[in-house]
């Protein structure tokens, strides 16, 4: 074997490598407000909701690292480069259990916000959820040790709640005339 | 100009093929993996143009809906449950428990390499379908209540596409060409199509995401195995010997006549293989001329260059390069060394089987090597060995000493005995001018072969008139279990007798010669395979569930 083919070959199967193992895993992207993403199926995932859930441009330190949909529901993993990997999760699901939690004001106009509070220090433990007809929206925060809780004040502001009837307006008129 | 000539046929029967007639065996990818490459080939089309433009989309999606709405509309209640239970099998159970069955099924039969193609052909279907997923980014079907399990976007179905392959893969590992595969093709349509509806029925899918998956599943897992295992040359075939023989009746017995016929103006009129317990490098075949005597035949195709590479490595990694360990890179190459070995043995006198030429069946691909037939000959280990072939078996080692050679390839299978003389057939190994501890190797395996069917101590006393002490005492210490072919090792083994010890004792004592050669390029070589077997692990596991096997 020549000197370049010796270079050549690992390298061929080292980008083979590579490139499979990124692909092989099912990666979604996250519901986003831009439009595009996953925003049709994250609706199709609880089809009584009245409202979808997508989420804006992420504060600086903050990524998404996984994304699941299914007919269950929907489940955004967030990492964040100070409040640790999986410090923060965006639920929606037909049900959420508020029983434990206390209502607070809502920044989603008309719907009811709920906050439950694990703990503040070390590291911060909570969850705020919002509730409509046909399902809910939950944050899950647990942060790393000493993180403010002022961290996901600004992660939950990148969380629009849209109504399903826009969504279903927007398909009619730009695609086919059916709805989700 | 004669008739013959105006053929382009010798008098002697030979005939040239002219430029662009095909070979005796012409390469062909495979009509049916064709077919369907080509309509892969068409999705692919398609879903590249959907990135582009919103109307192939639109109008797909508006088909599918027209196709899709009958099957919707007219859900029953009692066909329903059915539907939902085909559903949550085929996307969670089914693939897994077909693929581990491949999978164990297939190293039971010790196909490797067909179990390795359904991993790749898995992780690739798996990579295809997320790649083009989130290109599509497809709803699941709008106007449709889902009343079944799904995942991520539609478009391909990814639990069609995955139970596609491992259908596909498993007819390709497990079942013999013929009967038996069509059975289970025309069972896996059966399942596929089954669940391909129950997708429809309970509105996960569109009938195009079902249509395009099971094509890339079939297209992607058929052009893997007909490149990397063509059934021509890794047939599946149960209780029929080793697997690196071919099959030569059919289209390649034909060729194989032909090619006789045209390139070396033998007329066969039978031929059938020989010896197979013996071989594991090639197929070896007995060929009955319609005028003179019977001939012999090597026939090489791919998998035994590719056995040669592995070889090889597996050598180098285990010893460094003890001797060349240089591996061919064309079986064309392969079948000339060993023609030019017979040649050189034979002009050396040693006791070798003449060489009649080479014969191209495929080019590059497969080749005849054609010699004389040893009638009547027999194996060295079916006959009692007398003086007289001790003798002899040390002087042909004597022989190839003097004159720089080495067999490399000394066990019973390739000692023959014809009419009483010796004579070493297969030098598929042998080498010029070999390193001084292979030259001993030789010299220790035949006496070993010499010794299993009469005592060490008559050929240690025979060897004494052509060799020295030290020589033999050589030969023992540079002999061990890796260095003998692995027919003389079980022979060895169940004799018995200890033969290696006993010869030990017997030549002067001298300290084992090191088979170990270390190197930068053996290290390097080590850590890489290594690497890419660990890199290889990790991702199978790590996507044991991405790939449908979890």
């Amino acid at each position: 074997m020549t000197t370049h083919r010796l270079l050549l070959v690992p390298c061929i199967v080292a980008l083979g490598l590579l490139g499979i193992a990124c692909s092989i895993e099912q990666a979604l992207p996250p519901p986003s407000c831009l439009g595009g993403g996953s925003e049709l199926i994250v609706a199709q995932s609880v089809p009584t909701a009245t409202l979808v859930p997508c989420l804006g441009p992420l504060p600086d330190g903050w990524e998404v690292a996984s994304v699941r949909v299914d007919q269950n529901g929907s489940v955004v993993r967030l990492d964040s480069d100070r409040a640790g990997t999986d410090a923060a999760r965006l639920v929606f699901d037909r049900q959420c259990d508020i029983t434990d939690a206390v209502q607070v004001p809502s920044d989603q106009s008309g719907v009811p916000a709920y906050e439950a509070i694990g703990r503040i220090q070390p590291g911060f433990l909570g969850a705020r959820t919002y509730t409509f007809d046909g399902g809910c929206v939950r944050w899950e925060f647990d942060f790393d040790h000493n993180v403010s809780a002022t961290l996901a004040i600004d992660l939950q502001t990148r969380l629009t709640l849209v109504l399903r009837s826009e969504i279903n307006r927007s398909i009619r008129e730009n695609f086919i005339d059916e709805e989700l | 100009m004669t008739d013959l000539a105006a053929e382009g046929r010798s008098v002697h029967g030979r005939r040239r093929r002219p430029s662009g007639e095909p070979p005796p065996l012409p390469y062909e990818l495979n009509r049916v993996a064709i077919a369907w490459l080509v309509a892969f080939v068409g999705f692919a089309a398609v879903w590249a143009w959907i990135v582009f433009s919103d109307e192939p989309a639109i109008w797909i999606t508006e088909r599918d809906l027209e196709l899709a709405g009958p099957i919707v509309d007219n859900r029953r209640d009692w066909l329903t449950p059915t539907m939902q239970r085909i559903n949550r099998l085929g996307t969670s159970w089914v693939t897994p428990i077909i693929g581990w069955c491949i999978i164990i099924g297939g190293l039971a039969a010790r196909r490797i390499r067909h179990v390795l193609l359904l991993i790749a052909a898995l992780a690739v279907v798996a990579a295809l379908s997320t790649v083009v997923s989130m290109e599509m980014a497809r709803p699941r079907p709008l106007g449709v209540t889902q009343i079944g399990e799904w995942e991520g976007f539609a478009q391909p179905s990814r639990p069609v596409a995955l139970m596609t392959t491992a259908l596909v893969a498993g007819g390709l590992t497990l079942t013999p060409l013929g009967r038996w595969r069509r059975i289970w093709a025309f069972a896996a349509a059966v399942i596929l199509v089954v669940f391909g509806l129950a997708q429809v029925y309970v509105g996960v899918d569109h009938p195009s995401d079902v249509l395009s998956a099971a094509t890339s599943g079939v297209a992607i897992t058929l052009l893997l195995y007909r490149l990397a295992a063509p059934e021509s040359v890794f047939p599946i075939a149960y209780w029929t010997g080793k697997t690196a023989h071919l099959d030569v009746t059919g289209t390649r017995g034909e060729a194989i006549r032909l090619g006789l016929r045209e390139q070396l103006g033998i007329v066969a009129i039978d031929i059938r293989p020989v010896g197979l317990e013996g071989s594991a490098g090639s197929t070896p075949l007995r060929i009955s001329q319609q005028d003179g005597p019977d001939i012999f035949a090597k026939l090489y195709a791919r998998s035994h260059l590719r056995s040669d590479r592995s070889y090889k490595l597996g050598r180098t990694l285990l010893y460094g390069r003890l001797e060349d360990e240089q591996h061919f890179t064309s079986v064309r190459r392969l079948v000339q060394h060993e023609d030019y070995m017979l040649h050189v043995m034979c002009r050396a006198g040693i006791g070798c089987t003449e060489p009649l030429g080479l014969v191209e069946i495929t080019p590059e691909r497969e080749y005849l090597l054609v010699t004389e037939f040893l009638t009547g000959a027999k194996e060295i280990s079916e006959m009692e060995v007398t003086v007289e072939l001790i003798d002899a078996g040390l002087a042909e080692v004597a022989r190839l000493w003097e004159v720089g050679l080495a067999h490399r390839d000394i066990k019973p299978a390739n000692v023959m005995v014809q009419d009483g003389k010796l004579r070493l057939i297969d030098v598929a190994f042998a080498q010029v001018r070999p390193s001084p501890w292979r030259q001993a190797v030789d010299l220790a395996n035949m006496m070993l072969v010499l010794a299993l069917g009469s005592s060490p101590q008559m050929v240690y006393d025979r060897a004494l008139l052509q060799f020295s002490e030290d020589e033999i005492a050589e030969a023992f210490a540079a002999s061990r279990g890796v260095t003998l072919p692995s027919q003389l090792r079980a022979q060895v083994r169940r004799d018995g007798r200890a033969l290696l010890d006993q010869f030990r004792s017997l030549a002067p004592h001298r300290k084992p010669v090191a088979i170990q050669r270390w190197s930068l390029r053996r290290v390097g070589l080590t850590v890489w395979v290594a690497l890419i077997v660990a890199s290889l692990l990790s991702i199978f596991l790590d996507n044991l569930s991405d790939i449908g096997l979890l």
